[in-house]
């Protein structure tokens, strides 16, 4: 595919994620925890399970995608 | 077998130009053909293939190791797009780290067969990664066949003379006991109907022929296949498919034994690769041309399922430096072509020597015993 297209735009886009994330390193390992408390211990894993922290990381990411 | 090549012909009447003329070649018939009508639909008369053809593709439609013909997992034509995406990057040997290493292993194990090869074919090569680390002494010509023309014309320099022909891997456009050595590296994952793959490859392998073999297989990827998995039921209650299924080092064995290889040897080498994070791992796969193309791929990852996914992968697999693993397991096979040289085990009764005399190894001359 040559030439700009939804695809290239999204792959730039993507390209910034890592140094974001690098950001929101404290949010994404509680999150990561909450997560894998599930994998060991006797809860099982359910949609919305971690929602406080994720919403955490989320809006550090949003904010660190504003400020990059 | 229900291959892109037989759909072809049976639907439309339309096979690769390439493809077709290596068929002819193979079965030494001509080319242009009579006007058997095979399919009921309109047809130009030199897309209808003679009676002979018909009878070949049938014949490969049944060597399927599944009852009832198909097993249909791969988009292969998605496949071949990706693959020639992937070789019209710019900077596409920047991922070639895993294939070259991979092509290294394979041409020391074809070293270690102490013969030389008159004829060798390599199958589903790519940029082919390993005619480059083999003499002339050892394959004096190499066959490459893969199913994107775009990586074939970016191959790498060898030692030995060369030809490439366009192949889908599913039906290898060879006669049968042509080739002394058959090689393939990485690319027998794509493959839909691996028995029958299996089986064409011992067809074109002389009696006596050697089939060496890397697969990626067993416990590939399996870090990122938990974390999509977690992340995906964490976020949306569901989760779908996002690394192939792989063939187990364990059904391996079955595999070439049922395909009619003797004398097997399969191996496993785990390789782990730390990555900075699981964006990178996803990038890469996607620029060595091994992204998803199962049918039953969805097409979009949600933002929020990947962005848990990398927070995930991290928590889970990451190391005290920062870095993530991503584990490799590339199963390694080599089968030989039956034939009245190999070593055939002893007859029942024929033994001479007792278990029992194990433990007198080192102990001194033995005592005689009457």
């Amino acid at each position: 595919m040559s030439g700009a297209n939804a695809w290239t735009r999204s792959r730039e886009r993507m390209r910034l994620f890592p140094e974001l994330l690098a950001q929101c390193a404290v949010e994404a390992t509680a999150y990561g925890k909450c997560v894998t408390a599930t994998t060991v211990g006797k809860q099982e894993l359910k949609k919305d399970l971690c929602l406080k922290e994720f919403e955490a990381l989320k809006t550090c990411f949003t904010t660190a995608v504003r400020f990059c | 077998m229900y291959t892109l090549a037989s759909k072809r012909v049976f639907n439309d009447g339309c096979i690769c130009q390439t493809l077709r003329a290596c068929m002819a070649k193979a079965t030494g018939l001509p080319e242009v053909s009579s006007h058997r009508n095979i399919s009921t639909r309109l047809m130009k008369p030199e897309q209808i293939l003679s009676e002979s053809h018909y009878r070949l593709l049938r014949c490969a439609r049944h060597l399927s190791g599944r009852p009832g013909g198909a097993m249909n997992v791969f988009d292969r034509a998605m496949k071949r797009q990706q693959k020639k995406w992937a070789a019209s990057l710019q900077d596409s040997d920047k991922y070639d780290y895993l294939r070259s290493e991979i092509g290294l292993r394979v041409a020391d194990r074809v070293y270690d067969v102490a013969r030389t090869f008159p004829l060798a074919l390599d199958v589903g090569c790519g940029k082919s990664y390993i005619a480059e680390h083999l003499s002339k002494d050892i394959v004096e010509r190499f066959f490459l066949t893969d199913i994107c023309s775009k990586s074939l014309r970016l191959q790498r320099q060898s030692e030995m003379p060369t030809h490439c022909v366009q192949a889908d891997e599913e039906f290898l456009p060879f006669k049968e006991n042509t080739f002394d050595l058959v090689v393939s590296s990485l690319s027998l994952h794509w493959i839909n109907d691996l028995p029958g793959a299996l089986r064409q490859i011992q067809r074109v392998l002389k009696p006596d022929g050697v089939f060496i073999g890397a697969m990626v297989g067993g416990e590939t990827l399996y870090e990122l296949r938990c974390s999509l998995q977690l992340a995906e039921l964490e976020r949306e209650g569901g989760f779908s498919p996002h690394i192939s299924p792989y063939t187990a080092v364990t059904d391996l064995g079955n595999l070439l034994g049922q395909a009619g290889f003797s004398m097997l040897t399969v191996d496993i080498d785990e390789i782990q690769v730390h990555y900075p994070g699981m964006f990178e791992v996803m990038r890469d796969l996607q620029g060595m041309g091994e992204s998803n193309c199962a049918w039953t791929r969805r097409p979009i990852i949600h933002r929020d399922t990947l962005l848990a996914a990398a927070a995930i992968y991290k928590e889970m697999y990451g190391n005290e430096d920062g870095t993530v693993p991503a584990t490799f397991d590339i199963l390694h096979m080599i089968g030989w072509k039956p034939h009245e040289s190999q070593a055939k085990p002893a007859q029942r009764g024929s033994a001479n020597v007792s278990f029992a005399d194990l433990s007198k190894i080192g102990k001194g001359p033995p005592q005689q015993q009457s």
